[in-house]
């Protein structure tokens, strides 16, 4: 089995789906899974591989979301310009906080990065001006776009799938060759014991800064896609805590610093999730958080890690 | 590789399977639900679970709609925005709801009438009150209860008719959310066209745990009437103590927002809730004796008045109702839609909230309406917690009992 | 209509600060727990909040089924809270600290979930409060608003701090936990059982959660996801004042409380938690191991 030829069936295995079924609702849980796979993959730079835990990646994702509607209710902009905008604006956002973050390890990095990400969520709320505060922007009308003769039809959730999932493929691309640069060695042995490896001469702040900057860079992209597909943006909605500390059950129940992680935990989570609120309209919660724990417990080097084991054992 | 890629996405597709149950193929006309079933707002919830199944039950008791049973199906969209759009989804092409309602906190709302609009299926609010949800032209969604805008309305009468009741300053404590911003804005706006001083506007966090320091701020400006807006009954809850425990003393404490309304205000506040206003917490004209008739079956049946939300819960129900059963329904689920929404256009009847048409209007603050109640600047009145009871006041037509003010409990 | 007097603007601050005292002491009570087991055993508890809901509600249905004040129900909940923190630890926790911080981390977040909607289910989530009689006038010393159930809270919460205290240095288990705190291997070699004071810790750490949520339920209002709103605060709190620092979360929690008293007042409503969480930053930009410098990173 070349690599190759697994590649291309992932990519018929990803962008299969919209060809199959035309069932709405189906796909807009893929669409859910792809962009949580986004989100996961992007944790996963910093967390999974650098060893950095960040509760505070909402920040990215806010900023994703709001440069995206902003632009285009307020300057026009297509919303997938502003998408790769948002993306880099986040991108500028994570230097500063690399900056005032990366001082600190562990636990206090860990809670420095909620702090701003509260502090960001504040100052969203109240400056009105900018972000239209908590009544945020909605976007009724998405601009007609041609493509390959016919208008696109943004009804039907077919393009909203192919974007999403060229997003989610690239970001599983970028960890796959980061796992294999010299960068994802180096974020190993950062992750292993910081002080070691900048005794052996890796430029530790680099190497930090840099996987932040492509961390919120598709953290960012995926904000900005949420604010295209669900069409609304409001403070609470894109920059809550418990969106970050999702982002980290993601990466973590799918299997830390791996490519297919992500995928596995957003599947899992997401699947289990609503087949628990289709059975139990106030108690699903009870039975997810218990899952959770029940996956912590049983697998924790998350259900990747434990497949592979299990599999490693076989007779 | 290749078996465990295989594996992989065999699992993935069962898992996805599993989760987008079909909705079992029933004779009943469904309305679709979302609604906070966990989390801080889920008593809410529940208070709309019981409405709805009450109107539903006395419906189907009388021989349903043209001889077929209507159904609601509620679902818990866990107060988040996108999930409230992925159980609006789930509801329209899984369950093939026919109509959508409830909602309850405006961010959600919004989100579920950007996916009503979308998928065209008519959206019949019942409880939101974000301006915007009706103001953006979506010609699905429609709206009964009054919008955060109109709220104020019939505190404004008051202030505006009563002999020496216009304020002499004014402090006005709100929360930062949708709600909270719209009603101040609102009411700022008709204070300060009639020239009272603001001494205080003050926004805070949702959910805070302590107004004493804010309490502090407004006590040191000496305001002639509080104004206090909560979208959480905690809130207005600790707001209303707090500043009676720091001594802030106005001639009113007037309070907006559900959270001053319900029964749990004076349960937990007793004497500490005297003579605090409560405005908008419409909860239909308590001087007809067929919505008095309701107060009482519903409280039979379940131990508590309804208010606010209940009765906006029991209402849109029979307006759905009502919508259906002029419609010609094929049993084609777009047809049907659209054939809902033609006959909700020229819906004009009465409930147990008050009057309804949905027409196109403008609001106090200038906003377009579509399809939003023409009689909701009727639907604002103003109520005071008179010995544990909430009782409508102002307008006299509303009025349950008289006024009292200036408050007598305060010491100045 | 008469000119009323305005508010001596010295009463305003005195107001401003004795409230953010009072109220920065409850903080601290909660923030105390959460700092002694991290300090054990670097475990960040995230279900701390609910274990506080449990103390709430606890005082509540005391309140209501048995007539008991919360101050003296207080002297059964903290016990039991110390018996179950214990069986939480050795049933629950135990297995799962091999994995790792984040692991633990996670899990702790999962109880959370689990604990938090259990309550929902069981008790509905209707917002409830604690009406004591005695609670509805403030205190007025010298105009300064007092309410009582925030005094008594405030000076149980000093007795049992320093009951705490005079645990943690004059008991032998209660220096076994400071030595575990500080160094496990050393403690180890020294011969302390390190399991047990793990667990010993975490009951230790539960009780004071539960204890906190009693003092705190007559103040403020119950409901079951209460504990995520605290947690938040709680948070800062004990970074603030350095992870495993039993006075760092009394200062911390204090400070807290003062900060964004004043800055509510004197500042701006809308920002306060802002101030606060700036005031976080720069605590661990420029004293990354807090206030009383004993945190380690």
């Amino acid at each position: 089995m070349t690599r190759g030829s697994a590649g291309a069936a992932v990519l018929v295995l990803v962008l299969a789906p919209p060809l199959l079924t035309s069932n709405p609702f189906l796909l807009h849980l893929t669409i859910t899974v792809l962009l949580w796979t986004l989100l996961g993959a992007a944790w996963n730079l910093l967390g999974g591989f650098a060893g950095q835990v960040s509760f505070g990646h909402s920040t990215f994702f806010g900023v994703g979301a709001y440069t995206t509607m902003i632009l285009y209710l307020k300057g026009g902009l297509a919303p997938w310009y502003g998408m790769v905008l948002g993306g880099m604006v986040a991108v500028l956002v994570s230097l500063p906080i690399g900056l005032i973050c990366f001082r600190l390890r562990g636990p206090y990095f860990s809670l420095s990065t909620l702090a701003v990400a509260e502090i960001v969520r504040l100052v969203a709320l109240n400056w009105e001006g900018l972000t239209n505060g908590p009544v945020g922007l909605l976007i009724t009308t998405l601009p007609r776009v041609g493509w390959g003769g016919r208008t696109l039809d943004w009804e039907s959730k077919a393009p909203f799938y192919y974007m999403i999932a060229v997003l989610a493929l690239a970001s599983m691309l970028a960890t796959y060759r980061l796992s294999r640069a010299r960068l994802g060695a180096y974020l190993l042995a950062i992750r292993e014991d910081e002080d070691a490896a900048e005794s052996v001469g890796i430029d530790t702040v680099r190497a930090k800064v840099l996987t932040l900057a492509l961390s919120a860079f598709f953290t960012g992209l995926g904000g900005g896609f949420y604010g295209l597909y669900f069409r609304y943006v409001d403070p609470d909605a894109v920059f809550p805590i418990a969106l970050s500390v999702e982002m980290v059950f993601i990466a973590v129940v799918g299997g830390l610093a791996t490519v297919i992680g992500p995928v596995i935990g957003a599947v899992f989570l997401t699947t289990i999730g609503e087949m628990f609120r289709e059975r139990f309209l106030v108690g699903h919660l009870i039975f997810y958080g218990l899952f959770m724990m029940l996956v912590i417990r049983y697998l924790p080097e998350g259900i990747w890690g434990g497949a592979r084991r299990a599999w490693a054992k076989r007779p | 590789m290749m078996r465990r890629l295989l594996t992989f996405a065999l699992v993935l597709g069962i898992l996805l399977m599993g989760a987008a149950v079909p909705a079992l193929a029933q004779d009943t006309l469904k309305i679709g639900a979302p609604q906070p079933m966990t989390g801080p707002d889920a008593p809410f919830g529940d208070k709309f679970k019981k409405a709805y199944g009450m109107a539903v039950e006395e419906i189907n008791a009388k021989g349903g709609v043209n001889g077929k049973k209507i159904e609601v199906i509620i679902d818990d969209h866990q107060a988040k925005n996108a999930m409230a759009a992925t159980v609006a989804e789930k509801l329209i092409t899984q369950s093939k709801v026919l109509v959508l309602t409830g909602g309850r906190a405006s961010g959600q709302a919004v989100e579920i009438a950007s996916v009503a609009q979308r998928l065209k299926t008519p959206y019949v609010v019942d409880h939101p009150s974000a301006d915007i949800i009706t103001a953006k032209g979506f010609e699905w969604v429609f709206r009964n209860n009054p919008t955060g805008s109109i709220y104020p309305q019939a505190f404004n009468k008051f202030i505006s008719e009563v002999p020496g009741a216009m304020p002499k300053s004014a402090a006005v404590v709100y929360d930062n959310s949708v709600f909270g911003k719209t009603i101040s804005n609102s009411a700022l706006t008709f204070l300060k066209s009639k020239n009272v001083p603001i001494v205080n506007d003050e926004a805070y966090p949702v959910n805070s745990l302590d107004f004493k320091p804010v309490m502090t701020k407004v006590k040191s400006n000496n305001p002639d009437y509080l104004l206090m807006v909560a979208v959480a009954t905690t809130d207005a809850i600790l707001l209303t103590k707090h500043a009676k425990e720091i001594g802030v003393a106005p001639r009113a404490f007037v309070g907006f927002g559900g959270g001053f309304g319900v029964e749990d205000f004076a349960k937990e506040l007793g004497p500490q809730s005297q003579n605090v206003f409560s405005s908008a917490a419409w909860s239909g004209n308590p001087n007809d004796p067929t919505v008095k008739e309701f107060y009482k079956k519903f409280h039979d049946k379940y131990g508590i008045w309804p208010k606010e939300h209940e009765v906006e819960g029991y209402a849109i129900v029979y307006v759905i109702a009502d919508a259906m059963r002029r419609a010609q329904l094929t049993g084609n689920v777009d047809a049907d839609r659209e054939a809902i929404r033609q006959a909700l256009l020229k819906t004009d009847m009465t409930t147990v909230f008050g009057k309804l048409k949905f027409g196109n209007w403008a609001g106090p603050l200038g906003d377009p309406y579509t399809n939003q109640n023409i009689y909701s600047p009727d639907h604002s009145v103003l109520a005071q917690w008179l010995d544990g009871k909430l009782q409508n006041v102002w307008p006299k037509s509303n009025a349950e009992t008289s006024y009292v003010f200036p408050d007598n409990t305060v010491k100045r | 209509m008469a000119l009323r007097a305005r508010p001596d603007p010295v009463d305003t601050f005195v107001q401003s600060v004795v409230s953010g005292v009072l109220t920065g002491s409850l903080y601290a009570m909660i923030g105390v727990g959460l700092t002694v087991v991290f300090g054990v055993m670097r475990i960040i508890n995230l279900a701390h909040g609910e274990l506080v809901m449990l103390g709430m509600y606890g005082a509540f249905w005391a309140h209501a089924l048995w007539k008991l004040d919360p101050f003296v129900s207080i002297a059964l909940w903290a016990p039991l809270m110390f018996l179950g923190g214990m069986l939480v630890y050795r049933l629950l926790l135990r297995p799962i600290i091999p994995g790792g911080e984040l692991n633990t981390l996670l899990y702790t977040a999962g109880l959370s979930l689990l604990i938090a909607n259990l309550a929902l289910f069981a008790w509905t989530g209707d917002y409830r409060t604690i009406k004591l009689p005695y609670a509805i006038t403030p205190l007025r010393p010298f105009g300064i608003a007092v309410p009582i159930p925030l005094a008594i809270a405030f000076a149980l919460a000093i007795v049992i701090t320093a009951a705490l205290y005079l645990f943690l240095s004059r008991t032998d288990p209660g220096r076994a936990i400071r030595a575990t705190s500080q160094n496990p291997e050393a403690a180890a070699l020294m011969g302390i059982d390190v399991e047990r004071i793990s667990m010993l810790t975490f009951g230790l750490g539960s009780a004071l959660a539960g204890a906190a949520g009693v003092l705190l339920a007559p103040s403020l209002y119950l409901y079951p996801t209460v504990g995520e709103i605290l947690i938040a605060k709680c948070f800062v709190i004990v970074v603030l004042g350095g992870l495993g620092s039993v006075s760092g979360a009394i200062a911390g929690g204090v400070l807290l409380g003062l900060v964004e008293s004043l800055g509510a007042v004197y500042v701006s409503v809308a920002y306060k938690d802002t101030i606060g969480f700036i005031m976080f930053l720069l605590v661990l930009l420029f004293r990354p191991s807090g206030l009383f410098g004993v945190g380690k990173s």
